[in-house]
């Protein structure tokens, strides 16, 4: 006889379902923050702020680094009791597949794939908006960290004209701290 | 000529506190566990740790330090495991893995390891494009 998993059962519903609600960046693309994170990398690849140069490669002029495609739209933080929230930047909470794991007691959280694609490199001035999508929850699975859920989504991101410019793959891995299995985590190291 | 199995220049990474706090904010990520190591600990984690958003970052610095700037990155595709901590130097290696001429570009992808004494930070692959006639 094979065992019903109840809980990944009542997560069914959220497959395919948006994580929340999209979201417009709250900046246009724009140099003030590509220099702010081409010093916090020490990135000096020219294209990303040296517009002489830049203008003499493929790009034409400067474009932002790619890797910066999730910061333009992150939301803009409440500080203010950031940690008691456990850290979730704003006290919007989604119906989402996150908060439903963490109301089955599956509260630990750790990111193990990013898959980020990018179809264009942007240049200042665009405007980003962004919208994630539940693509799969596995089976229950258990780990070093015991047992939950793997939780992957898709976000896309687009100009506010509607034009694709990237994506990114995101998958957490959604655990019950209370079945953690010491002696398997000290195996690891 | 770039040809298969070529290794990218390593790159060794000193981790420092400023470095993860700089990378987190000026990836906007406000998320403590980014900038307060009593915060962090609390949590399970050994110390406070590098966002993803950072990781990225320096896995694409990497490899355009390596390409140069016509390289125009496809894809960043990495799988997570060893936090990067202060105290902990990051170790980047890459290699060549694919090569293939497409149009008037050249598609490359790189296999990347990011590690430091934990284990493997980050590995994955990177694919990006360069104009065949650079």
């Amino acid at each position: 006889m094979v065992a019903v998993d109840e809980v990944r059962e009542r997560l069914e519903k959220y497959v395919g379902q948006p994580m929340g609600p999209g979201a417009v960046a709250p900046d246009p693309v724009n140099v003030p923050m590509i220099r702010h994170w081409v010093d916090a990398l020490d990135d000096r690849n020219p294209v990303y702020l040296d517009a002489e140069v830049a203008a003499k490669t493929r790009f034409g002029g400067i474009v932002a680094p790619p890797a910066m495609l999730q910061a333009w739209s992150m939301p803009r933080p409440k500080i203010e009791g950031i940690a008691r929230r456990g850290g979730a930047p704003s006290e919007l909470r989604s119906d989402n597949v996150v908060a439903a794991l963490d109301r089955e007691g599956y509260t630990g959280t750790l990111a193990t794939n990013s898959e980020l694609e990018f179809t264009r490199y942007l240049r200042p001035g665009d405007q980003l908006e962004s919208a994630s999508e539940l693509e799969s929850i596995s089976p229950r699975k258990t780990t070093a960290l015991g047992q939950g859920y793997f939780v992957t989504w898709v976000t896309t991101y687009r100009t506010t004209a509607g034009e694709l410019v990237g994506r990114q793959r995101f998958r957490i891995f959604k655990f019950d701290p209370r079945t953690i299995d010491p002696a398997r985590l000290g195996a690891k190291r | 000529m770039i040809a298969v199995g070529d290794a990218l220049p390593p790159f060794e990474l000193e981790v420092t506190a400023t470095v993860i706090v700089a990378g987190a904010i000026a990836s906007r990520d406000f998320m403590p566990a980014h900038h307060d190591p009593v915060f962090a600990r609390a949590q399970g984690a050994p110390d406070m740790f590098m966002n993803i958003l950072t990781t990225n970052g320096y896995v694409a610095r990497f490899v355009t330090d390596w390409a140069g700037p016509e390289a125009m990155l496809r894809s960043i595709a990495i799988r997570l495991g060893a936090p990067a901590i202060p105290g902990k130097p990051l170790r980047f290696s890459g290699q060549v893995a694919a090569v293939r001429e497409a149009g008037d570009e050249c598609v490359l992808e790189v296999a990347v390891r990011a590690a430091n004494e934990l284990g493997d930070h980050a590995t994955g692959t990177v694919v990006l494009t360069l104009p065949r006639r650079a």
